[in-house]
């Protein structure tokens, strides 16, 4: 599994940062005010109960003024770090620091039918194939469904993706559900699996994705989720979407600020539901509405970075997003989006990173191109490594020996050491002939070629039967 | 019934101690050294000569296999192979052309030919045209190849060849070329027999031209 790591000791690895801790200041303080000063809407009693319990001021029926202190009080018990098991309860996923784990997004409307070209509605069976290769591929830690199956009965398919992704990896899975009841079976289904409530408290094998309308206003799905997750113990990640230009101003701190004010007041609600609950931050920030397609890109390069930032200067998980393009095909625009954005989240030190293979800005998937972004994921695993200088990788006594004349290719070093270079699988370094000869395909066609040996090949560790049918029972029988 | 077949998947591993364990075996059991190296040695030899050109095996662990090899034709089957049972699979003369000093490659292209066969004497790099004539003469060899990795030495090809040809000798030897700026055109514009882009391939070439 990719544990790609930045700058985890001091210089040992490649690092970077947009912000300074000045500015993360600043924009913290920014945030402060908009909590205190301007306030937030909720729609839920319960998270107005709470909050005015704890010293924040609700007037006009739900605007919600909190204080500062709240959150310097939320800082002080909401974890710095979340671990995230596989489904055999195993420790996976560390997301905290710097270390970066990467995976796939949810809900694509469509899929570019790898075997026929075709652009057309996404169905159950490509959630499980989606799947599969997202269990089978090394450098993919995390899956989320992908897919939003058009197959299956439309107000409860979030019950079908679980149980999909339940069913073909025993990678951490990450959930989204439209309702709040798809949230209560989905962590039901959990249990299930884990082998009950403490269990599955102790050692989380997933984590929702909470969508909030924007920093200022918190639905009530939302807050009803926030609520029974951080009661549950089970790990989330609260993202409101302000849309500069649309629900902020445009400017990337303003809408930072905004968004990042509706992140905080999410955190101070979690903690007042259950101080220690496990929450994560936002890894982009600076949403803007393109003004000239109304589209909200995925790949915006002035989104991406400072939001990770941010976190770090608050000691925060971040949960983040690359590996995604504007591209409507696999192309050479989705290859250069997809290799900058993952590469700028593993620099910056983004924590779960989602959204992976995504085309036409998150409402069309592609699995060759879930392929290629695994790819350039092996290409980042090696070019994040620190170098080891030292004596025995400088091996002087080897040049000495070998010497001017000689030659290291036969020599016991390069047998014993070569293996540890990086070599790739898709990415094509052969002479011209023997790519010809090969067939002369080009990275699309490989990677075609590439999900289709693995969804022959791989095969998913399966539930146990009855452990299956619980889990089946419960999209049979959704909660109301 | 020796096995054969043991012997080729030790050889493509490259574990020299199991190899020469199992080539005694099959001397203890009476088979003949000579068919040891040929239903053996050099039908594994061909396997990773194949592997090595579908870009299934490592260069290092394809000498490795080579260096196996090696060690059990010098340690048991040298002493007893008669002179006419080794027929080398063909002579060579290799080298780099004059002005080039880069031999990376045309190394690896020596011990592959070595593996398979081949008998090769390695010039090295930096040659001149006279000198190739010189050893050609001398080693009364099968076939000459030339390496070269700068445009700038390139044209040294088509001088060494014409030498070859003055000297009387373009009868004798197929020539044989390769390095990075070179192509199958320039082999047939500079009046050379082939042209081969890697190592695997010029052994398959190499075979190839002695049938011809």
């Amino acid at each position: 599994m990719t544990k790609i790591c930045s700058n985890q000791y001091a210089m040992n690895s490649p690092h970077a940062q947009k912000l300074s801790d000045d500015q993360s200041q600043k924009l913290y303080w920014a945030c402060l005010e908009i909590l205190e000063h301007t306030g937030v809407r909720m729609y839920e009693q319960e998270a107005l109960d709470l909050l005015k319990k704890a010293g924040a001021v609700v007037t006009d029926g739900n605007r919600v003024r909190i204080p500062s202190g709240l959150v310097e009080k939320a800082f002080s018990t909401v974890p710095k770090s979340v671990t995230l098991c596989d489904r055999n309860g195993n420790p996976a996923i560390r997301a905290g620091g710097y270390r970066s784990y990467f995976g796939t997004g949810s809900d694509c409307l469509h899929i570019l039918d790898h075997r026929t070209g075709e652009y057309r509605d996404s169905v159950l069976q490509d959630i499980v194939e989606g799947i599969t290769l997202c269990d089978a591929l090394e450098h993919i830690d995390f899956a989320m469904c992908m897919f939003l199956p058009s197959d299956v009965q439309q107000d409860i398919a979030d019950r079908y993706q679980m149980e999909a992704m339940l069913n073909n990896t025993t990678k951490p899975v990450i959930f989204v559900t439209t309702e709040f009841s798809g949230a209560v079976d989905a962590v039901k289904m959990a249990e299930i699996v884990a082998g009950g409530e403490r269990e599955l408290k102790q050692n989380p094998f997933t984590a929702c994705y909470i969508n909030v309308t924007t920093g200022l206003r918190h639905n009530k799905e939302a807050l009803q989720k926030l609520l029974y997750l951080s009661d549950k113990g089970i790990p989330l990640t609260y993202i409101p979407s302000a849309q500069g230009g649309v629900t902020a101003p445009v400017t990337v701190a303003a809408t930072m600020a905004v968004n990042n004010a509706g992140v905080l007041a999410g955190l101070v609600l979690s903690q007042l539901k259950r101080e220690g609950a496990p929450y994560i931050f936002p890894g982009w920030g600076g949403n803007m509405l393109d003004m000239k397609t109304t589209v909200q890109p995925y790949c915006d390069p002035e989104k991406r970075a400072q939001a990770i930032d941010f976190a770090h200067y608050l000691g925060m998980p971040s949960f983040s997003l690359a590996g995604c393009s504007e591209s409507k095909l696999v192309d050479q625009q989705a290859a250069a989006e997809a290799a900058l954005s993952l590469f700028t989240d593993a620099l910056f030190g983004g924590n779960l990173v989602h959204d992976v293979g995504y085309l036409e800005s998150g409402l069309c998937g592609s699995l060759p191109q879930l392929v290629i972004c695994d790819e350039i994921l092996s290409w980042l695993e090696a070019f994040m490594k620190g170098v080891d200088v030292s004596d025995e990788s400088l091996a002087l006594d080897i040049i000495d020996e070998v010497g001017p004349d000689g030659q290291h290719i036969n020599s016991d070093h390069t047998l014993k050491n070569y293996k540890k270079r990086w070599y790739p699988q898709l990415f094509e370094r052969a002479s011209y002939n023997v790519w010809q000869r090969k067939g002369s395909k080009d990275l699309g066609q490989r990677a075609t070629e590439h999900v289709d040996t693995i969804l022959a090949e791989h095969k998913v560790e399966p539930l146990p039967k009855d452990v299956a049918n619980a889990v089946h029972a419960i999209v049979e029988k959704p909660t109301a | 019934m020796a096995d054969f077949q043991n012997i080729i998947d030790t050889l493509i591993e490259g574990d020299q101690e199991k190899l020469l364990s199992l080539a005694q075996s099959a001397l203890d059991e009476g088979i003949s050294a000579k068919e040891i190296l040929e239903k053996g040695l050099m039908a594994g030899m061909d396997i990773v000569g194949e592997k090595m050109e579908a870009e299934d095996m490592f260069i290092p662990e394809v000498l490795m296999c080579a260096r196996a090899m090696t060690a059990v034709i010098n340690n048991l089957l040298k002493p007893l192979l008669a002179a006419g049972d080794v027929s080398a699979a063909g002579k060579v003369i290799i080298g780099t052309v004059k002005g080039d000093l880069h031999d990376i490659g045309k190394n690896l292209v020596a011990m592959m030919l070595e593996s398979a066969g081949f008998e090769v004497y390695n010039l090295g790099a930096d040659i001149l045209p006279d000198k190739y004539v010189e050893e050609i003469k001398d080693k009364n060899a099968d076939i000459l190849c030339m390496s070269a990795l700068l445009t700038t030495t390139m044209p040294m090809m088509k001088v060494t060849i014409d030498a070859v040809s003055e000297a009387g000798l373009r009868d004798q030897v197929k020539v044989m070329i390769g390095g990075a700026p070179v192509s199958q055109d320039f082999a047939e514009q500079i009046g050379a027999d082939g042209y081969a882009s890697d190592a695997g391939s010029a052994i398959r070439l190499a075979k190839e031209i002695m049938k011809r």
